[in-house]
C-alpha cells in the first residue's frame, strides 16, 4: 500500500454526559492512501459517524478525543481550532448523509458552495460564485449557472446530494469523508452518486473514507473495510478478506443479512438477533457476545475477556477481534 | 410580484372588514354605558332644555345605529354638527369630532402620534439590539453564569410592571442623580438633542422590559438553530465560530424574532399608555385614557381604529418580510 494520506491510531472519543462518561469510540485504527477507498461499516450507534466527526474536529464540546489523527504525517488531535479550521473543508472534506438538512435553507446553493471556497481562498465573491457554478456543473447539475441561484428545497434529493458533494470538492480536498452519502436516495440515484465519487477519486487522487451500512455499495467501491461494533473494530481487512474470508461472527451476520441474487431466496431475510449494546454498557468480555451464535463453542472467555484484534489469513493485514480463532462456519 | 400585489390588496380588504366590525363593537360598548356625554357639554346650570339642545347638537338624540351610520358617512363625505351660525364642519375623511377637546379626532391623532411614535421607535431599536445580543450570548454560554444572568434579567423584566420600573427610573436618574429630565416631550423638529434627552429614560424603561421576551425567544431559537445539521456543515467547511453563529445560526433564528418585533412595534405605536402616563407625555395612549374618562366616544373610537389599523398593518408587513426572509415561503 502506498503511503497513507490519513492515518488514525487508537482513536478514542468519550462524551461527558449527565449520565456519566460514555465511550462512543473505544480505540480504532485505520489508514487510507491517496486514490483508495476505505469503508467503515457498522450498525447505527457503532461509532462510525462519531469517528469521522472526530477526524474533522467538529464534535460538540462535551466530547473528548484521544489518540492520533495524522494527515500526511501531521498530528491533528490537539491542534488549536484556528489551525484545524484551515484544514477542515480544505484538506479534509465531509459529505453528509442527509443533504436537505446539511444545506442551509436560507442561502442559494451557489452561495453555499462559493462560501466553502471563499473560506479557504482570498477571492472575490464573484470569482467564488463562478468557481461554485463550475463545480455544480462538474457534479452533473444541469444548467448549473441558473440552478446555482436556487435554494436547497428547490432541488430533488439526488441533485441536493450532488450539491453537497460539489461543496465538499470545491477546494480539491485530499481526503473526502462520505457519511452514508446515498442512504436517503433512490437506488438508481445511489449508483449515479457512487459513480460520481469514483470519477472524482480517479481524477484527483482523493482518498475516500466511505461510512456505510450498505454492503452492496461497499463491495462495489471499497479497497479496505473496517467493521465497527460498539465503538470498536470487530474486523478489518481488504474488501475481499471481508467478503470471502470474514472471520468475525458480526461480519458474517452482516453478510448473511444481505439479500443475495445468486442463492435461492429464503422466506425471510436473515437478521442478527438482539440489538447493539448502548455505548459503555459492556464492561467486560466481548461486546458482541450477547448476540453471538458462537459463544457456546468458545465458552467463558467471551464473557470474561475482551478479544483483541489478531491476524487472520488473507491478503495482508486481515485482522479480527474474536476468540473463535479460525474462520467460523456459518451457523444459522 | 403581481402575486404580492394581490396579496396586499386582499389583506387590506380584510383589514377594512375587521375595522368596520371593530368600530361597531366600540360604538355598541360605549352606548351600553348608562351615562350621557351631553351632560359634560351642557354646563351649569344644566336645564333640561339646554341638555336637549346639546344632545341634538352632538347628534346623540338619534338611535345608536343611526349614529354609527353617521360616523361611517362622515369618513366618506364629511359631516357637520348643528345648524345656522353655530354650525361645525368636519371635513372628509371625518373620523368624528371631540366636543370636550373641541377638535376633529383626526387632528388630535395627528398631533399625538409623533409623541407615541418617538417613544415606540426609539425603544424598539434598543430592545431589539439588547434582546437579540443577550439572547445570542445566553445561547452560546448555555448553563454558564452569563446565561443565568441573562435569563434572570429576562425574568425580572417580564414580571416588572412598566409603571413601577418607570417611576423607579425617574426617581433614581431624574431626581437622585439628576441626570435626565423627569417628564415632558420636545418635538424632534424643535430640538433633536432635547427630543432625545427627554426620551432616553422612557426608551430605556420600555426597552429593558420588552427586551425580556426577545432574550428568551432569541436564546431558544439559537439553541434550536445551532443544533441543526447545516451548522455542522458550516463548521466542516472551515467557517469560524463567529461566522457559524451569525451567518448560519442567527440567520435562521431571525424569522420568528422579526415576526414578534413587527407585532410588538405595531401594538406599541397605537399608544404606550402606561409609559406615556408615567413620563407625562401627551401621546396616543394618554389621549385614549383621558377620552375614556371624558366619555369622549368619538376619540375612543378614532384612536382604537387607528391602533387597530397599525396592528393590521404590522401584520401585513411581517408577512411580507417573512416571505423575503424565508426562501421556502417566497420560492415555494
Amino acid at each position: 500500500m502506498a503511503d497513507p494520506i490519513l492515518e488514525v491510531h487508537d482513536l478514542r472519543v468519550t462524551f461527558d454526559t449527565e449520565g456519566g462518561l460514555v465511550p462512543a469510540v473505544d480505540g480504532i485504527d485505520f489508514a487510507v492512501a491517496p486514490g483508495k477507498t476505505l469503508a467503515i461499516v457498522g450498525e447505527s450507534g457503532s461509532g462510525k459517524s462519531v469517528s469521522s466527526a472526530a477526524v474533522m474536529g467538529i464534535l460538540p464540546s462535551n466530547a473528548e478525543v484521544k489518540g492520533e489523527v495524522l494527515l500526511d504525517g501531521r498530528e491533528l488531535v490537539g491542534l488549536p481550532d484556528d489551525e484545524l479550521r484551515k484544514i477542515r473543508g480544505n484538506d479534509i472534506a465531509l459529505v453528509f448523509q442527509d443533504a436537505l438538512s446539511a444545506l442551509n435553507p436560507y442561502y442559494t446553493v451557489g452561495w453555499q458552495v462559493a462560501e466553502a471556497y471563499r473560506l479557504h481562498h482570498a477571492v472575490s465573491k464573484k470569482a467564488a460564485f463562478k468557481r461554485a457554478v463550475e463545480l455544480l456543473d462538474k457534479v452533473g447539475i444541469p444548467d448549473a449557472a441558473r440552478r446555482a441561484k436556487s435554494y436547497p428545497h428547490e432541488f430533488s434529493g439526488g441533485m441536493r446530494q450532488r450539491v453537497v458533494i460539489a461543496m465538499a470538492l470545491v477546494n480539491n480536498p485530499r481526503v473526502l469523508i462520505a457519511d452514508e452519502p446515498t442512504t436517503a436516495l433512490d437506488v438508481t440515484v445511489q449508483a449515479q452518486i457512487m459513480q460520481l465519487l469514483a470519477d472524482v477519486q480517479e481524477e484527483f487522487g482523493t482518498a475516500l473514507v466511505l461510512i456505510s451500512h450498505d454492503l452492496g455499495v461497499v463491495a462495489e467501491v471499497a479497497d479496505d473495510v473496517l467493521v465497527m461494533y460498539a465503538g470498536r473494530a470487530a474486523e478489518r481487512g481488504t474488501v475481499r478478506d471481508l467478503f470471502y474470508r470474514a472471520a468475525h461472527p458480526y461480519s458474517l451476520g452482516l453478510l448473511g443479512a444481505m439479500p443475495r441474487i445468486d442463492v435461492p431466496p429464503k422466506p425471510r431475510l436473515t437478521t442478527i438477533p438482539g440489538s447493539p449494546p448502548s455505548p459503555g454498557s459492556i464492561k467486560t468480555g466481548c461486546p458482541f457476545q450477547p448476540r453471538c451464535a458462537y459463544t457456546e463453542r468458545v465458552g467463558e472467555r467471551c464473557i470474561t475477556e475482551r478479544p483483541e484484534l489478531t491476524p487472520r489469513p488473507g491478503e495482508g493485514d486481515h485482522e479480527a477481534a474474536c476468540h473463535l480463532g479460525r474462520r467460523p462456519e456459518v451457523v444459522s | 410580484m403581481p402575486g404580492l400585489v394581490w396579496f396586499v390588496i386582499r389583506r387590506l380588504f380584510s383589514a377594512l372588514l375587521v375595522m368596520l366590525a371593530l368600530s361597531l363593537a366600540v360604538y355598541l360598548v360605549f352606548y351600553a354605558i348608562p351615562t350621557d356625554p351631553a351632560l359634560l357639554a351642557c354646563g351649569k346650570p344644566c336645564t333640561p332644555d339646554r341638555l336637549e339642545q346639546a344632545r341634538h347638537f352632538m347628534q346623540l338624540d338619534q338611535s345608536t345605529m343611526q349614529q354609527y351610520l353617521n360616523f361611517l358617512k362622515g369618513i366618506v363625505a364629511g359631516r357637520s354638527y348643528g345648524e345656522g351660525a353655530a354650525v361645525l364642519h368636519c371635513d372628509a375623511p371625518c373620523f368624528g369630532y371631540s366636543f370636550p377637546l373641541a377638535r376633529p379626532v383626526s387632528t388630535l391623532i395627528a398631533d399625538r402620534f409623533p409623541v407615541t411614535a418617538s417613544i415606540a421607535l426609539g425603544a424598539a431599536v434598543l430592545w431589539l439590539v439588547i434582546g437579540v445580543s443577550l439572547g445570542v450570548l445566553a445561547a452560546l454560554n448555555r448553563g454558564r453564569l452569563l446565561d443565568r444572568l441573562a435569563v434572570g434579567f429576562a425574568l425580572i423584566g417580564v414580571s416588572t410592571p412598566s409603571f413601577l420600573f418607570g417611576l423607579l427610573a425617574i426617581l433614581v436618574f431624574g431626581f437622585w442623580l439628576n441626570m435626565v429630565p423627569v417628564n415632558g416631550y420636545v418635538p424632534l423638529t424643535e430640538s433633536p438633542v432635547d427630543w432625545a434627552w427627554h426620551l432616553v429614560t422612557p426608551w430605556l424603561v420600555l426597552a429593558v422590559l420588552q427586551a425580556s421576551s426577545y432574550i428568551r425567544l432569541t436564546r431558544a431559537q439559537m439553541l434550536e438553530e445551532l443544533n441543526l445539521d447545516h451548522i455542522t456543515t458550516a463548521r466542516a467547511k472551515g467557517a469560524g465560530e463567529r461566522r457559524v453563529v451569525v451567518t448560519h445560526g442567527l440567520r435562521g433564528a431571525l424569522v420568528p424574532i422579526i415576526t414578534l418585533f413587527g407585532l410588538d412595534l405595531g401594538g406599541l405605536l397605537g399608544g404606550a399608555i402606561l409609559t406615556e402616563k408615567v413620563f407625562s407625555m401627551q401621546g396616543l395612549g394618554d389621549l385614549l385614557i383621558d377620552s375614556v374618562g371624558n366619555l369622549d366616544v368619538a376619540v375612543v373610537v378614532g384612536v382604537t381604529l387607528f391602533a387597530a389599523f397599525l396592528v393590521i398593518l404590522a401584520n401585513l408587513v411581517v408577512d411580507i418580510v417573512h416571505g423575503a426572509l424565508d426562501p421556502r415561503v417566497s420560492h415555494g
